[in-house]
Parts: structure tokens; sequence; C-alpha cells
């Protein structure tokens, strides 16, 4: 797994490549979560170069979402791989999650 | 592929970095029996899910034990037994997740055990003196 985030203003936002599993899902949050300051209201995850992802890594995603939507903001994934959705399709995390097609819808909406 | 059984086995420790050896096993076990790639993540997934739950909550941390995973393919079938001999858990009994539930009030864990009956088409338990026995069952069409 790799993953770089950059901070502009209220927003950061974060991609991640590979895997988010068992073994390394406390690597994601603490990388994130070192990203996030009380400034920061979005979180956009680009999931383009996301291929795997497991329940662990489905509650980290889901601590991330209570934790915007506490402070009044929101975590927006885009560009997710059609496994990938159909994960969220089947944990009925697309109808909690703001998903978009790619990056420029999800600042728009 | 033939109508003949194929057998292979992975043995691995309770500790959940072992899940690493995991991968590379089915992904030349994929090779080998020419499986559909397809149905691989699914496995993995399940795979993971079933053995982080028998690493994290099955046996104490600080015991050591090992889990047997073995792989037997038949025509379009694969059959995944796992084997161990931490607490007795049957998987096969446990709760929906309500997944109707707003962000809010979603509970942050329980979908683990979901996801494998989710990704594979028979689950189930048995335990046999002082072994948990899991088998899952994956079938896939013959136009892969």
């Amino acid at each position: 797994m790799k993953i770089t985030t950059q901070t502009k203003g209220n927003d950061i936002f974060v991609q991640v490549e590979g895997r988010i599993d068992t073994t390394n899902s406390i690597d994601f949050e603490n990388t994130v979560s070192q990203a996030l300051t009380n400034e920061v209201k979005q979180i956009y995850l680009d999931c383009s170069e996301l291929n795997y992802i497991s329940s662990s890594g489905l509650r980290v995603l889901l601590t991330f979402l209570k934790k915007m939507m506490a402070a009044g903001g929101t975590l927006k994934l885009y560009s997710l791989q059609p496994a990938i959705k159909e994960i969220f399709d089947i944990s009925g995390f697309s109808t909690i999650f703001p998903i978009y097609p790619d990056l420029v819808a999800a600042q728009e909406n | 592929m033939g109508s003949s059984q194929k057998y292979k086995r992975l043995d691995i420790r309770n500790d959940i970095q072992e899940l690493n050896r995991v991968v590379p096993f089915l992904d030349q076990l994929q090779e080998e029996w020419d499986l559909p790639v397809s149905v691989i993540p699914a496995i993995n997934l399940a795979l993971e899910e079933a053995l982080s739950n028998i690493i994290f909550y099955g046996i104490d941390p600080g015991i050591e034990e090992e889990i047997s995973i073995e792989f037997k393919a038949e025509g379009n079938c694969l059959n995944i037994i796992l084997s161990d001999t931490g607490k007795a858990f049957d998987p096969t009994q446990n709760m929906e997740p309500d997944l109707d539930l707003p962000a809010e009030v979603r509970p942050i864990g329980g979908l683990g055990i979901f996801l494998i009956r989710k990704m594979m088409d028979e689950v189930s338990y048995e335990r046999i003196n002082g072994t948990n026995r899991l088998v899952m069952v994956k079938h896939w069409d013959n136009n892969k």
C-alpha cells in the first residue's frame, strides 16, 4: 500500500494505491490522522489505484466518515474500481458514503 | 480442468502478518490449477476475514498456534477448509448487520463474517475434538 496526502486549505486529498487490509489498515489510519487538523472539513479519497479492501479497511473509512461528519464535513470517495464498488454495495457502504466518478464531480457536489 | 481432485495446504501462525503469505499462495494456486482469475478476489477476502477472526478473537495473544488452510479443487468448485484449535466459534451463527443504518449510528465492526457469506457460495462450521473446522465453498461457471 502506498498513501499520499496533500492539504489545500480546508481540504485533504488522499491517494491510496494497492490494498487496505488487516495487515496495514492501521498505517492508513495513522497517515490520514496525521494530516487531519481541526480546520479540515473535507477528505477527498482517490480510489483509482485501490484494488482490494477488507472489512478492516471499511472500518477505518467509516471511522473517518463519522469524524468528518461530526466536524461538519465529509469524506468523499471517487474513481472506485468496479470490484471495490461491489464491496461497498454489498456492505451497504454505498448509501452512507458520498461516491463520485471523478475528482471534478466530487468537488462540484 | 479434469475431474481429478487437487489438493494443497498452507499452515500459518496466529500472527496477523502471516496473512501476507496467503495472497501470493492464492496467486500461485490460481496459476497452477488454472482457476478463474475472477474468483480470486472473493476468495482472498473471505480468507482474510475468516483468518483475522481466528487470529484476533479465537486464540489468546501470547499463545502460539498453527492455523491450517486446505484447498481442494474438483471441477468448477474450490473447497477451503480452515482448522484451528482456538476457542469454539461458529461464524455461520453470526447476526446479519443492519445495512440500512445511516453513518452516524452504523456500528464500526461486524462486517467481516457477513462478507465471508457474501463472497462464498457455501459456508459451514463444525467443532470436532477441540478443533474449529470452517469449510468455505466457491463455485464458478465453465465460461470463466
